[in-house]
């Protein structure tokens, strides 16, 4: 560019005073020179204003010109940079700094080391400092680094006209209340605030108490996991959380529980079931060591899925499960409780005595497996099912080995949101302060929160609301008199505890993007502090609880202390007799087709608190596999039963005469017409409130049991979060916390339907072998079973030097090589690169490594952490529900479920399961998340026409983005379906924008963009339209690990990068380690040796395209014992029984002859 | 030629001197009512020269504006994305490659009719080759906008010619996209050549008789200074011979490298060894069903009764029959194959193209492939030209319908039942082919009028009078047809 210079235009004193001028410019551009001009050259006074009309065309005739002959390299705005023109200390361009942080929640603080570019935060991971987890994260996590760049935050804090307000005035406000209710002690005034496991929040908390010590301090969660805590502190006169050990159970039974997906801690149960439930080979494989999970729930939660026996019950029949399960432990255990009162509990328990049998059976394992089985109660069951299980826990000798009792630190006392309710209702509230959380519209419905607040409020109640999200784009912040705008936890200072106890710290990496208020400050100034600082509260809540430790190495490490201690009470059984006698009068609902339970489960968003956060709405329900959406969810029987109009064909999703997707099935209404889910409407009914949605069936639920995820709905949200789903706050009640479930409720169908975003329209894997399962005994009898399945074990040898080899071993054995064409083997490096030629070159670039994955699908609980894993670091765009309803969403992983029914006998020879072709009522279900599987012989690669997506030296299957014109022939050929392609300019246009092309609004113009674009990983380009894209094994790491190593090595040579250094995004946020990744060419790496598992298969193997990603198959443990058992799991039996050896254990049997067979032939 | 001579009565099997039949059995005239050359030339150069009749002016009214559909559509696309199109995961190929190998395999006609049949001497050929091959190159021409425009970026797409660039990496030989470049190009480019050079002696008549001085100047240039003498006749045969040879593998060749788009991917339902042949057939099929379908309301129009016979429609249903046949035959054979190679996914894919989601089109495809054609076994079909029309259109149909199932069904419903979904076009893509339809017909409207649409040359070749030892005989076995007169009279202009 040049520089140009500009004068600033004389001033008036200089004009009128003696005149000097700098330039004949600027002598010219005086108001003298050109009235002089214009008396003398009349005709070219126009030069000096500008153009004239000839010069015009003469300009524009040449700029057209030049424009023609230029746009060849016409190809995007030229943008200037501006180089550091001096070093900043510990920055190095391009290198990303890490800091250790944590993302806090109402129970727990997720450890978590974020990823900073030039100061921008790119990008969670879990920390691995913290062993309980080590390094893993949940999908909330993953995605919590984009709402700190949510457009729709709020940007200041506001008065109650909504105007703008400086954070000074927002000091005066808090300070003003402070010294108000000082004076009168707090009379009048009420906080509702968020729960916090935070000790310096609570340090505060208990600061403002005493000040105000009339003030009520109420706290609300609308998903309260607090119960387990409260009964085992009802029962042991302390706080104290029931923490299990997982990894130390062989047996666990989980009572409407989803302590492996929603609930608190479950990254560590996570990793502690699949601990127990990993096995290396068919050697190693016992049922007695296999962890075994039951589980009886109404929903189909992930926990369900994993389970190995499953029973559907209602919600509100577990309390009977649960006494009949207690009497049978109580008396198989001989735990010495009374023969009364295990006939009172028989006598509870009745509700549930149609599954007597699977109860006592499974009573019975427990028992047998003393001291190493445990039992799970679902956080929101209500605080007597709590107090039974610590009993039985108790009795089956967990406390001390699978479950520990840890002391929890006192938190400070704290109202219930009803308190306040009621206390709104009586006028005694002057000053209500919320903070966080979001009542008005996540309240039970029969509170009536809102209409309470609207009431207060006209009534000239004063109310102050402290919050992430805006007036404009969230309800309870809409309804306040003064808005203090929160910070993101990756702004702010503050602390928390870990599930077990570690003291974490949560600390800002970047400078607030707007101004705001951190939690501690505002609480601070509430406390009477005249100025605030974080900083000084966390370092002295540090100080307090780790005396002589060192804050900075915390902030480095970012975990510390010994975690909770276990408390030394014990559990009495005195107790037993008083809890029977107070819950004797606990009356089970009747649950059937005409008064349906209502099951409220967090949806995928919580409790709507992540509504406006894109990458959570358009990553599926693992279970459902919707987007965008909740919906009622019914069970096949009540549709069947019920509602026969959302199965006009008889089987919605099920299968035609030949086993095979049956066209009539397609053309009805509830069905996947076009690719898109169209569902009925439904009206429900249930505490006098109704509410409207879709309908969507899914298997696997209790039969009367619908189920509503919560969250959606919003009204008042930002852009992502608005008119998405419906709102079901409204009918559920107030017990102690949000009741997770309502009885007695109606449903009918409204002549309407809604249009569902599914990701996964069909649910059988019919009979494929893309999942390949066993049970454990059949297992330990045929450890080489996954050779034995799909197309290539029945193949016969055929041509080339390895014809004997199976194809299944040449798929995961031999990655490249014996092809027509002559492919370099791996030791060769590659051609066109001379350096490498020659014997210094070869010192200095040895034999590059070999990446493979391997995905242990035994481990694989479904949680879906990688795909959002994967999303935040490869700046991959969402694309909106209308987009998904065409299968457009880009998620590079998906994670494909598989429903499996099948005929299953029980021993007294009745059906358990009735026939394949029906929609299962009662399914298994099994997970599989798929990638781009690397594959050595790509399919994709030959047929780009454009060289675009080729093979490297070290086996990536790569994608040169600046070359692909975007054929899609790739994505066809591709047999895994991982390509993923830009059908529009996702970056570029908003979501709703897509079809208007040029006239749509740049979105990369828009101040939202540059606030969004602030999240995006520069080491990832972001793809535009047209260009096909998938998984890259996020060589983006591959390659900084290289040059580091290369650092490193100096003249060692040894560049060989360590095993586990490399970790991609989806093995590093997978909270079971399913996913290993590492060097397949070294023998000794972590995922060869997954590799060498004899469960090891190839997906497709029989095509011959030798995916470098394989998979280890899942093993059951079922008990033979158990009404429900089945011998092999249902996917295999309907593998068995439509592609099968038809012999039992023929597919072995050939399978060790396959090597003679073609040796004779 | 049609009339029997000397040498053959000395090579006719002893048989027949026995039995001695009253006459031998005649060939079929190519032209009837014995029209003489002057005839000939008045008849289709009259097409051209007279003012368009109305049903033209509408025709093409109707045609150009249906076009503009295809110029929206188009931009619509390139500035918005391909999203505008109703393509879905796991069907990435839709409507855009089915409406490709349509096009393409109509456009297969035209030369097969030029070259092959010019190479086995089969003269009925001449009534319909020009038009056939104006309706390849217009085909071609529609066919390549899909290729083309179904590419993410196309402002890119050049890249697919080998030349260097900037990247300095060349096209992906292994592509069968990249071979369809070729052949698409080369046929393309020969077809054209074909065209354009037997053309020529037409041009020149029609300059000669041109009266208007646009027309002098317009005719004059195309017709590249033709003088009708001895030795440009020759140079014009070898060049004819010639060409019709290169054509010939590329009518082969064309279509048998669109099928290796799919056989040599390995979808089940795309992974087979047949493709090439069957492809082929299809594509004569269609081809021919196009033809027909484009020639019988010229020869309505135009009164070409006796230029274009009901023999010439014979002949063609006869190759529509067999070529029908062919289709059908590999249907049943990529069964009985998907059913005989025991793999569980190509049997699902067959079993699923016929009864599963789209079970609908595969039926439209076999009942308008395989059984309509099969109406041609009957003589009184065959002659009944409303009929035959219908047949054709259903023809047209059924190919349209093939390649949708080829290449949806097999995409729809791949390996992994979790991707599967179901695709359907957009209103994009509607638009965009019907666009085509009426570009094509703008294209061949404007063919009818300004450039001759039957071979005048040929067809004068073909007559009896062209024949040096023609000698009219009165006793002659056509029964409809008066005995000819002025041998030579009208002579080649």
């Amino acid at each position: 560019m040049k520089l140009k210079i500009n004068h600033p235009a004389p001033s008036d004193r200089e004009s009128s005073g003696p005149r000097y001028w700098r330039s004949l410019d600027e002598l010219a551009a005086t108001p003298a020179f050109q009235g002089w001009v214009e008396k003398e050259f009349p005709a070219g006074a126009s030069f000096l204003e500008g153009n004239d009309r000839r010069n015009f065309l003469k300009i524009m005739a040449a700029s057209f010109g030049l424009a023609g002959v230029g746009l060849a390299g016409c190809r995007q705005q030229t943008r200037h940079l501006l180089p550091y023109s001096k070093q900043t200390d510990r920055v190095v361009p391009g290198v990303p700094v890490f800091f250790a942080s944590s993302m806090p929640g109402a129970d727990e603080s997720i450890p978590v080391i974020v990823e900073t570019h030039d100061a921008r935060p790119t990008k969670i991971e879990g920390n691995p400092s913290y062993k309980a987890y080590s390094g893993a994260t949940n999908v909330h996590t993953q995605s919590s680094v984009l709402d700190l760049y949510d457009p729709d935050r709020a940007q200041y804090s506001s008065g109650a006209n909504g105007a703008p307000i400086s954070p000074a005035q927002v000091m005066d406000v808090l300070k003003k209340l402070g010294s108000t209710y000082a004076a009168t002690g707090g009379e009048g005034l009420y906080f509702v605030a968020d729960r916090s496991i935070s000790p310096t929040r609570a340090r505060i908390v208990r600061k403002i108490q005493a000040r105000f010590p009339k003030a009520v301090w109420a706290e609300y969660e609308a998903v309260d996991n607090a119960n387990p805590e409260r009964a085992a502190t009802a029962v042991l006169g302390r706080t104290v959380r029931p923490l299990y050990h997982f990894d130390k159970a062989t047996r666990v039974l989980s009572l409407d529980s989803d302590f492996l997906h929603t609930e608190p801690g479950h990254l560590g149960y996570s990793r502690g079931f699949a601990q127990s439930r990993r096995i290396k080979n068919g050697t190693d494989a016992d049922p007695e060591k296999m962890i075994r999970l039951y589980a009886v729930e109404s929903n189909f939660s992930l926990t369900g899925a994993n389970a190995d026996h499953r029973l559907r019950l209602p919600t509100s029949y577990i309390w009977s499960a649960t006494a009949l399960l207690a009497a049978e432990i109580l008396s198989q255990s001989g735990s010495g409780a009374s023969q009364q009162a295990i006939d009172a509990l028989r006598e509870m328990g009745k509700a549930a005595s149609a599954n007597a049998k699977w109860i006592a059976e499974c009573a019975k394992d427990l028992v047998a497996h003393r001291g190493k089985s445990a039992i799970v109660a679902g956080a929101q069951l209500p605080v007597e099912v709590h107090q039974l299980v610590l009993l039985l826990n108790s009795a089956l000798g967990a406390i001390g080995s699978t479950l520990t009792l840890a002391a929890l630190p006192e938190r400070p006392a704290a109202s219930t949101l009803a308190d306040v309710a009621k206390a709104l209702d009586a006028g005694s509230v002057k000053t209500l302060f919320i903070l966080n959380g979001n009542p008005v519209y996540n309240a039970s419905g029969d509170l009536g929160f809102a209409g309470k607040l609207a009431k207060f409020k006209a009534a000239k109640g004063e109310v102050i609301r402290y919050g992430y999200h805006g007036r404009k784009a969230d309800e309870t912040s809409q309804q306040a008199d003064t808005f203090i705008a929160g910070l993101h936890y990756l702004e702010s200072w503050g602390d928390g505890l870990t599930w077990d106890g570690f003291h974490v710290p949560v600390q800002p990496m970047i400078q607030p993007l707007f101004e705001g208020f951190g939690e501690i400050d505002v609480l601070a100034i509430l406390s009477g502090d005249s100025t605030t600082d974080a900083y000084a509260y966390v370092h002295d809540t540090f100080s307090s609880l780790n005396p002589g430790k060192s804050f900075e190495e915390w902030l480095a490490i970012g975990v510390t202390g010994a975690g909770y201690a276990a408390s030394s009470a014990t559990v009495s059984f005195s107790g037993l007799s008083t809890l029977v006698a107070a819950t004797a009068k606990i009356e089970t609902p009747v649950v059937d087709e005409t008064h349906l339970e209502v099951r409220f489960v967090p949806g995928i968003t919580g409790d709507g608190r992540f509504a406006n956060n894109g990458w959570l709405q358009e990553c599926p329900d693992p279970m459902t596999k919707l987007t965008w959406d909740n919906a009622i969810f019914v069970s096949p029987k009540l549709a069947k039963q019920k509602f026969p109009e959302l199965l006009p064909g008889g089987t919605t999703m099920s299968k035609g005469p030949l086993g095979l997707l049956s066209p009539q099935a397609r053309k009805n209404d509830n069905d996947f017409v076009t690719g898109r889910e169209i569902a009925r409407i439904a009206e429900i009914t249930v505490n006098g409130q109704t509410i409207k949605g879709p309908v969507s069936i899914l298997p696997g639920l209790a039969d009367y049991t619908v189920v509503i995820p919560l969250g959606y709905g919003r009204k008042v949200a930002g852009n992502v979060g608005l008119h998405v789903g419906f709102d079901a706050y409204p009918l559920t009640k107030f017990a102690g916390t949000l009741s997770c479930s309502a009885a007695g409720a109606t449903m009918r169908l409204v002549d309407d339907t809604y249009r569902l975003a599914n990701v996964q329209e069909h649910w059988s894997m019919e009979g494929r072998a893309i999942i390949r399962e066993a049970s454990v005994d059949d297992y330990k009898a045929h450890p080489e079973f996954v050779k034995a399945m799909d197309v290539e074990a029945h193949s016969p040898p055929i041509y080339g030097k390895d014809r004997n080899m199976s194809p299944q071993q040449k798929a995961t054995d031999i990655p490249r090589g014996n092809s027509l064409y002559n492919t370099h083997p791996n030791s060769v490096p590659a051609p066109n690169v001379p350096v490498w030629n020659t014997p210094e070159g070869l010192k200095d670039f040895p034999t590059p490594q070999q990446w493979g994955m391997s995905i242990d699908l035994n481990t694989c609980l479904g949680c879906t952490a990688c795909l959002v894993a994967c999303q935040a670091e490869n700046n991959i765009p969402i694309v909106g529900k209308d987009q998904v309803m065409r299968g457009r969403e880009m998620h590079w992983i998906r994670l494909d479920r598989y429903f499996a029914s099948g005929p299953v006998k029980s021993a007294d020879g009745k059906d358990v399961y009735t026939a394949a072709d029906e929609l299962p009522e009662d399914p298994q279900v099994t997970f599989q998340s798929v990638a781009c599987q690397h594959c050595e012989l790509a399919p994709c690669e030959n047929v780009c026409p454009f060289m675009a997506t080729l093979h490297d030296d070290s086996g990536l299957n790569t994608m040169a983005y600046n070359r692909c014109v975007g054929t899609k022939y790739c994505a066809n050929n591709c047999p895994y379906k991982v390509r993923r392609f830009n059908f529009f300019d996702w970056n570029k246009r908003e979501i709703g924008q897509f079809y208007r092309g040029p006239l749509g609004e740049n979105y990369y113009d828009t101040d939202a963009s540059q606030l969004t674009q602030m999240q995006k990983n520069p080491d990832v380009s972001v793809r535009m339209r047209g260009v096909m894209e998938k998984c890259t094994y996020c060589v983006q790491r591959i390659e900084a690990a290289k040059i580091n190593q290369r650092v490193k090595a100096r003249d060692s040579g040894d560049t060989k990068v360590p095993d586990g250094t490399i970790q991609p995004a989806c093995a590093q946020a997978c909270p079971t380690e399913s996913i290993v990744f590492g060097d397949v060419s070294d023998a000794n790496s972590a995922v060869s040796i997954a590799k060498s598992s004899d469960r090891n298969y190839a997906v497709l193997g029989y095509l011959n395209v030798r995916p470098r990603t394989t998979y280890l198959a899942k093993i059951r443990n079922p008990n033979p014992a158990m009404p429900d058992y089945a011998a092999q799991p249902l996917s295999r039996q309907e593998y068995e029984s439509r592609y099968g050896h038809k012999e039992p254990g023929a597919a072995e049997k050939s399978a060790d002859k396959t090597p003679a067979g073609a040796t004779k032939s | 030629m049609a009339h029997a001579n000397d040498d053959s009565l000395r090579d006719r099997p002893a048989i027949l001197a026995k039995v001695q039949p009253l006459t031998t059995l005649p060939r079929k005239p190519l032209v009837l009512n014995n029209r003489e050359f002057h005839w000939i030339t008045e008849k289709i150069c009259r097409i051209v020269e007279d003012p368009a009749p109305t049903w033209w002016w509408v025709c093409f009214l109707v045609s150009a504006s249906i076009s503009i559909f295809l110029g929206i559509g188009l931009l619509w696309l390139v500035s918005t994305g391909v999203g505008v199109w109703g393509l879905r995961p796991p069907t990435f190929w839709g409507w855009d490659i089915v409406n490709f190998v349509w096009w393409i395999g109509i456009g297969h006609a035209g030369t097969l009719i030029s070259a092959i049949l010019c190479l086995l001497r089969q003269k009925w050929r001449t009534a319909i080759n020009r038009s056939a091959e104006a309706m390849t190159i217009f085909a071609v021409m529609c066919a390549g906008i899909f290729p083309l425009f179904h590419v993410g970026r196309i402002w890119l797409a050049w890249w697919l010619f080998p030349i260097p660039i900037s990247e300095a990496t060349w096209p992906n030989f292994h592509s069968p996209l990249e071979w369809d470049v070729f052949a698409v190009s080369t046929y393309f480019t020969v077809s054209v050549l074909f065209w354009y050079m037997g053309m020529i002696p037409d041009l020149g008549t029609l300059r000669d008789r041109a009266v208007k001085t646009w027309r002098k100047y317009f005719y004059g240039i195309l017709a590249m200074g033709w003088r009708n003498s001895v030795r440009h006749w020759n140079n014009y045969e070898m060049a004819y011979l010639i060409l019709a040879g290169l054509s010939t593998p590329l009518v082969l060749s064309v279509h048998t490298v669109v099928s290796f788009d799919f056989a040599a991917g390995i979808i089940p339902g795309w992974h087979t060894t047949i493709f090439p042949p069957y492809f082929v057939a299809g594509a004569i099929f269609s081809g021919f069903g196009m033809v027909l379908t484009l020639v019988l309301p010229l020869r309505t129009m135009f009164k070409l009764h006796d230029l274009i016979t009901q023999h010439h429609i014979d002949c063609m249903c006869k190759i529509i029959l067999a070529t029908g046949s062919m289709v059908g035959y590999a249907y049943a054979m990529e069964f009985y194959i998907a059913w005989y190679g025991g793999n569980i996914y190509e049997g699902f894919t067959f079993i699923n193209r016929a009864f599963g989601q789209y079970g609908w089109a595969y039926w439209i495809m076999i009942s308008c492939n395989v059984i309509s054609p099969q109406l041609f076994w009957f003589r009184k079909v065959r002659e009944n030209t409303a009929l035959v029309f219908i047949i054709m259109l259903f023809v047209n149909c059924g190919m349209w319908f093939e390649r949708f199932v080829i290449i949806v069904t097999s995409l729809a419903n791949d390996f992994l039942p979790s991707s599967w979904g179901y695709y359907s076009p957009s209103i994009v893509d509607i638009f965009t082919f019907f666009g085509t339809m009426g570009f094509f017909s703008t294209l061949f409207l404007l063919f009818v009028r300004f450039l001759p649409m039957l071979p005048i040359a040929e067809v004068k070749h073909v007559t009896p009078a062209a024949d040096p030892h023609y000698h009219p005989e009165p006793d002659t076995a056509y029964a409809a047809a008066p005995a000819a007169v002025g041998a030579g009279k009208g002579g080649r202009r």
